[in-house]
């Protein structure tokens, strides 16, 4: 069977005029931001400011969330993303790794497959070699190669991590969200996905939220700085931790804030 | 991608079916019953019907001629608060304190023992105490008695029995969520162990205890054939420990098969006064379980001074002493019934071939088990066929599906609810006036699992929502993530990650379905005719080849034989059903360790 045809969606995200309430409370104000295309852009700020929060409308995973509304233009390559379209196939194209890793209770290669599976890829052949690709890509082939059919959820924490990307590179998403992909693990595989987000970058838009500024500082081309909902300042990651427009981001950074 | 959107729309329809499917199956029992019950409150009156105390029916009564008969209930009435009270005396105080000894006495090493003992008793059918207090009790009581032994006494202690698990299990789990810190702050005082337990731990539990011994008083209320095998059945006040009496449930499961209009009427009447208690109860029950939730939500600070006393007036050392002995007395009451019914049951089965194997003759001597064995295998297939898709299906869409608090959903989670408080006679009662109807009036294998399918559906829907709760949000997120749709998401990851509550459910249904009789006697069939050809054909399943066989009173090995299979086959489920999900657990927290490490 052939591959469905899905519409894809673009790399560059432009967020204009965004409001988004969780009942009466009001969690993003007046959200206006650009995310080029191929760029890294890391989300900062304080717990509770709305990282989290923001990353999930270009998703929409705030759909599940009951009694959330939102409002302004959220695009991609110009297309609205709250209007008339499909919404698994936005997901497709924008991938998401979530903090806590959460591989499937399933093998490692039926992991990988399960997004390539999803949209219709049977033959054996092409699973294989996607699931390779991806694996490799997520630079974690040469420590699983040999136990593809072992489940995923015996692997430590970090490799768990690295399975959950791949398995969403697996469907080719042209925009990745990481929600502190690292935050739950060791300096060592931390460090594995700094490297790793490197090598996506050129690829792929990445978006990812952290509460480390060393890391933001380290991998990250434009850097986002939120503060109860309000995106205080954005611009080139080193520009904004080397002389901040704002005296609230360079608080911030300096330590000043929680 | 318009196939996607079908597939979704579908799958919403299915899961949205099964659960409305559901919720209109409680209203069509309840509005059978006040359809069916309505017309003989109005013909016989209320206040005569409920306080009037001669039960003589007549089978030509019928709606449009005066009345012949004389229908009063309040003799049973008296003699179920009677009978619920004696259980509640016995297996109440004996639940309490064998829970007491499980949560804070037992050895570590005979925590697992004294569980399986708790959970065997619980599983053991009802039939089969009723057979055991039939050839063991009540030979034994006849000994002192003026009769041949039954009355409220024997039948207090057969209920108390059949509810002590309940109580001690939900007990246990009260006494288990009082916090630790409360025994640490009471032992660096230098409180001793026992005293700690009395003082502190067990009054902070107190609601929960309450609650447990409310929900032993509703099982004893809908219990129906142990105490019809040991009451006596006649129509009349309970005038003493040993004299003949007659309780709600019995009064419908005895008269059930041959009753004419009005009398029929009378009967589903009873059904309705049942399920009042039987409600009254239900409400009581969550009325103290929402105050022990409560209470376990308070903060430590603002409690009041804790140091009360415990619920029955002793001593701590009593009250270990109390505990002990009443763990013993659990164990010995098993050991007892098992070495009993295997002893005399073992034999014959083993030595008479015709027994499993034989065939039927009519009025012969010899009785087979055989077309029994068959007609309860087709009785858990269809059963099981019905309910475990239709609750699973419901399950998903309560807990995928809707909103946690929208109205249709508190709805139908009430209606659940409500149908798993129904004692199963009145299933019964509703497989008579409702589906024997629909097949010409007489009983058969497809009416008495159609019954039974009702009437396993509450605890599949129970148990499967309990599973789904399980499963971590992680998992649908992930899937939700990669594109993939609601109903991808449901089958390929949810129902998988929840299989091991799928599984329990599947063996309890089976265990209630070889263990009822009530529901099954009038709309399955009461004759141990020849194996069933068909669906339609009648059938009696093991449980009720054993009343029968019991209360003939001529093929009495041959009840025993029934007997030992019966408990066998419970206990093999038992263990099979332990051995399965301890794997499943063990499977997933195999993966869950590895990750923390
Ligand atoms: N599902 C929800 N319902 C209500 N409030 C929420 C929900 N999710 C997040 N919030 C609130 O919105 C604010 C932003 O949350 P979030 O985006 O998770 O912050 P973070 O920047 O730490 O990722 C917080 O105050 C949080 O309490
Ligand atoms: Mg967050």
């Amino acid at each position: 069977m052939k591959a469905r045809e899905i519409p894809h969606f673009g790399q560059s995200i432009r967020v204009r005029h965004a409001d988004l309430w969780y009942g009466a409370f009001h969690a993003l104000k007046d959200i206006c931001i650009d995310l080029p295309s191929r760029t890294l852009t890391a989300f900062i700020g304080p717990s509770g400011c709305g990282k989290s929060t923001l990353l999930k409308c270009f998703n929409r995973m705030n759909d599940m969330v009951e009694k959330c509304r939102v409002s302004g233009e959220f695009l991609i390559d110009g297309v609205s993303i709250y209007g008339k379209i499909d919404v698994n196939a936005l997901r497709k194209s924008v991938g998401m790794v979530f903090q806590k890793p959460n591989p499937f209770p399933m093998s490692i290669y039926d992991n990988i497959a399960y997004g390539p599976r999803t949209f219709g890829v049977r033959k054996r052949a092409e699973l294989d070699a996607i699931v390779e690709d991806s694996l490799r890509r997520a630079a974690i082939w040469d420590e699983v190669a040999d136990r593809l059919n072992r489940s995923a959820l015996g692997l430590s924490g970090g490799q768990q991590q690295r399975i959950c990307i791949a398995r969403a590179l697996a469907v080719k998403p042209s925009i990745l969200l990481m929600d502190e992909p690292t935050a739950a693990l060791d300096p060592i595989s931390t460090e594995k996905i700094e490297e790793l987000c490197l090598e996506l970058r050129k690829t792929t838009t990445i978006v990812t939220v952290t509460h480390n500024l060393g890391q933001a500082a380290r991998i990250s081309d434009k850097t986002a700085f939120f503060l109860s909902g309000e995106l205080v300042e954005c611009g080139d990651t080193k520009q904004l931790f080397s002389a901040p427009r704002d005296e609230r981001t360079r608080r911030y950074i300096t330590g000043k804030f929680g | 991608m318009n196939k996607v959107r079908v597939k979704e729309f579908l799958g919403k329809l299915i899961f949205g079916g099964a659960a409305l499917f559901c919720a209109a199956s409680v209203i069509a029992i309840f509005a059978f019953l006040v359809f069916k019950g309505f017309p003989a409150f109005q013909k016989i009156g209320v206040w005569e019907f409920v306080f009037g105390d001669v039960w003589s029916p007549s089978r030509y009564d019928t709606y449009d001629a005066p009345l012949s008969g004389y229908y009063g209930i309040f003799t049973m009435i008296v003699g179920t608060i009677a009978a619920t009270a004696g259980a509640l005396l016995i297996g109440g105080i004996l639940g309490y304190f064998t829970a007491v000894f499980l949560t804070f006495f037992c050895p570590k090493k005979l925590q697992g023992l004294f569980a399986s003992v708790i959970h065997l008793l619980a599983g053991i059918p009802s039939v089969v105490y009723g057979f055991f207090g039939i050839s063991f009790l009540l030979p034994l009581l006849s000994l002192v008695s003026p009769n041949n032994g039954s009355g409220l006494l024997a039948a207090s202690l057969i209920l108390g029995i059949m509810i002590l698990p309940t109580v001690t299990a939900l007990s246990q789990s009260a006494l288990e969520s009082v916090p630790q810190s409360y025994y640490d702050a009471s032992s660096a005082l230098g409180c001793s162990h026992a005293e700690t337990v009395f003082r502190i731990m067990i009054p902070a539990a107190r609601s929960g205890i309450t609650a447990s011994l409310i929900l032993g008083v509703g099982r004893a209320l809908g219990e129906t054939m142990a105490i019809v095998m040991v009451a006596g059945n006649s129509p009349t006040y309970p005038k003493g420990l040993f004299h003949s009496f007659r309780v709600l449930t019995a009064n419908i499961v005895m008269e059930m098969g041959y009753a004419g209009e009005v009398h029929e009427g009378a009967l589903v009447a009873t059904g309705v006064v049942l399920l009042f208690f039987v409600f009254l109860i239900n409400l009581l029950f969550l009325l103290r379980s929402s105050k022990a939730i409560r209470e376990k939500n308070k903060k430590t600070s603002v409690r009041k001074p804790i140091v009360r006393q415990a619920l029955l007036p002793h001593t701590p050392t009593l009250g270990r002493l109390l505990s002990v002995l009443s763990a013993a007395f659990c164990s010995t009451i098993l050991l007892l019934l098992l070495g009993f019914i295997l002893f005399r049951g073992l034999p014959p089965l083993l030595s008479r071939r015709y027994l499993l194997f034989g065939k039927y003759e009519f009025g012969g001597a010899q009785i087979t088990l055989l077309p029994s064995l068959i007609a309860t295998l087709m009785a858990v297939l269809l059963s099981l066929g019905i309910a475990i898709p239709l609750g699973v299906m419901t399950a998903v869409f309560l807990h995928e599906y809707t909103k946690k608090n929208s109205l249709a959903v508190r709805l139908i989670r009430s209606a659940i609810d409500t149908l798993a408080g129904v004692p199963s006679i009145v299933y019964g009662l509703f497989g008579v006036v409702a589906f024997l109807p629909l097949f010409g009036g007489s009983s058969s294998v497809l009416a008495g699992s159609l019954t039974v399918s009702l009437m396993l559906l509450p605890t599949v829907v129970r148990t499967t929502e309990e599973s789904l709760a399980a499963v971590p949000d992680g998992l649908r997120e992930g899937s939700l993530a990669l594109g993939a749709g609601k109903v991808r998401t449901i089958l390929r990851l949810v129902l998988p990650s929840a299989l091991s509550g799928i599984f329990s459910a599947v063996i309890l249904s089976i265990g209630r379905v070889i263990g009822e009789s009530a529901p099954f006697l009038w709309t399955m069939g009461s004759v141990m005719t020849a194996i069933p050809r068909s669906y339609l054909d009648s059938g009696t399943t093991l449980s009720v080849a054993l009343y029968q066989l019991a209360g003939e009173g001529w093929h009495i090995e041959e009840a025993y034989a029934t007997a030992v299979i019966l408990i066998l086959l419970v206990l093999s489920l038992n263990l099979s059903a332990r051995a399965v999900i301890g794997h499943l657990k063990r499977k997933s927290t195999k993966g869950k360790e590895a990750r923390s490490r």
